[in-house]
């Protein structure tokens, strides 16, 4: 996330000179989302009511809620994810650390099925 | 260690840093979506063509304009608040170093299982290696191990100083004449940079922290005790 860029890289771009989104997790993801439904909100209420105005303002609310919507979505299941790989790495390494000996857990659970 | 004008944080050596990085990220969309609002708002004060000197009230944008702001610090509060109490847990840290702080260099204290204290002051230019920061790199680093909770207890001889590490997400004040707490663990090997984050004088710049954080079995074998 900090490292400088390279130099074949193009130079990273922040949206209101703030906001990375590519090295920001979700964030991408979550602003496409949101612009197309702002595209799809506003464009749907000019259709049916023809005010410009209104659907411009429907437009924007619709953005600011499906961004905001899919960005609590993703980063749910972005921390449910890193939760799970650290289980995972701590797993893993126990097993490499106690695989054949007494503490082995796989060892403790087969010689209890087996009684 | 920040690389030339960085602006964001470093990157995450510990669990809590990862947490602050993460709230810093839900932080910043919700401050774009405002500012993305009131840029909107702002198009449309200066486009609209109407002028209406009657109004009187507006009830309704005006619940609006209160009852939305509290949700959305509703909304920063509640990771911010758990945050700020993760950063408070004491986890039965495996080691206690003490670091002192004076105009213009730290002292750290290993004793737990010895009596090694040293000083560690910023390198001279003169004296830099090709390759060594400029700054940034001291003559003895702080040498700790990783995957381990460490206490790190905090004063000052002197003048208030400040111990910051970024990339732990570490800033503690050195006060005379108070002990001062935090604790992490580190997460992966490797040396990060801090500087001293408390003016104390003229060389207030020129007090690096620098962490050498090493494997457990390595740290064991005593590289820190041969000093």
């Amino acid at each position: 996330m900090a490292a400088p860029p390279e130099p074949g890289e193009p130079e990273e771009r922040k949206l209101l000179g703030f906001l990375d989104v590519e090295n920001t997790p979700c964030a991408r993801h979550s602003i496409l989302y949101g612009s197309l439904g702002s595209v799809v909100a506003g464009f749907g209420h000019f259709l049916f009511t023809s005010r410009i105005r209104r659907s411009c303002d429907v437009g924007v609310g619709g953005f600011i809620l499906v961004t905001l919507g899919c960005w609590f979505h993703c980063r749910y299941n972005y921390a449910k994810q890193r939760i799970q790989e650290r289980i995972a790495r701590e797993e893993i390494k126990k097993k490499i650390l106690y695989e054949g000996t007494h503490l082995d857990p796989e060892r403790k659970h087969n010689g209890s099925s087996s009684n | 260690m920040a690389h030339a004008a960085q602006v964001g944080l470093q990157d995450a050596t510990s669990p809590i840093m990862e947490e602050l990085i993460t709230f810093h990220d839900h932080a910043l969309m919700i401050i774009f979506l405002i500012c993305s609002l009131v840029l909107y708002a702002l198009f449309l004060t200066l486009t609209t063509k109407l002028t209406n000197t009657n109004i009187s009230d507006a009830q309704e944008m005006e619940t609006v304009w209160t009852i939305l702001p509290a949700i959305i610090l509703v909304l920063i509060a509640l990771p911010s608040l758990r945050i700020l109490y993760m950063t408070d847990e004491v986890n039965d840290p495996s080691l206690t170093i003490k670091s002192i702080g004076h105009q213009w260099y730290w002292t750290y204290e290993y004793t737990d299982y010895g009596g090694l204290i040293f000083n560690s002051y910023m390198l001279p230019p003169l004296f830099l290696e090709p390759g060594d920061l400029r700054l940034l790199d001291v003559d003895n680093r702080v040498v700790l191990p990783i995957e381990a909770p460490i206490r790190m207890m905090i004063t000052s001889q002197d003048v208030l100083h400040s111990w910051a590490v970024p990339t732990l997400g570490l800033k503690t004040d050195a006060i005379p004449g108070r002990l001062n707490q935090t604790t992490f663990t580190a997460t992966r090997p490797g040396v990060y940079y801090g500087q001293c984050s408390e003016i104390c004088g003229a060389n207030h710049s020129f007090m690096p922290i620098v962490l050498e954080l090493i494997p457990l079995k390595i740290f064991e074998m005593g590289p820190v005790f041969t000093l």
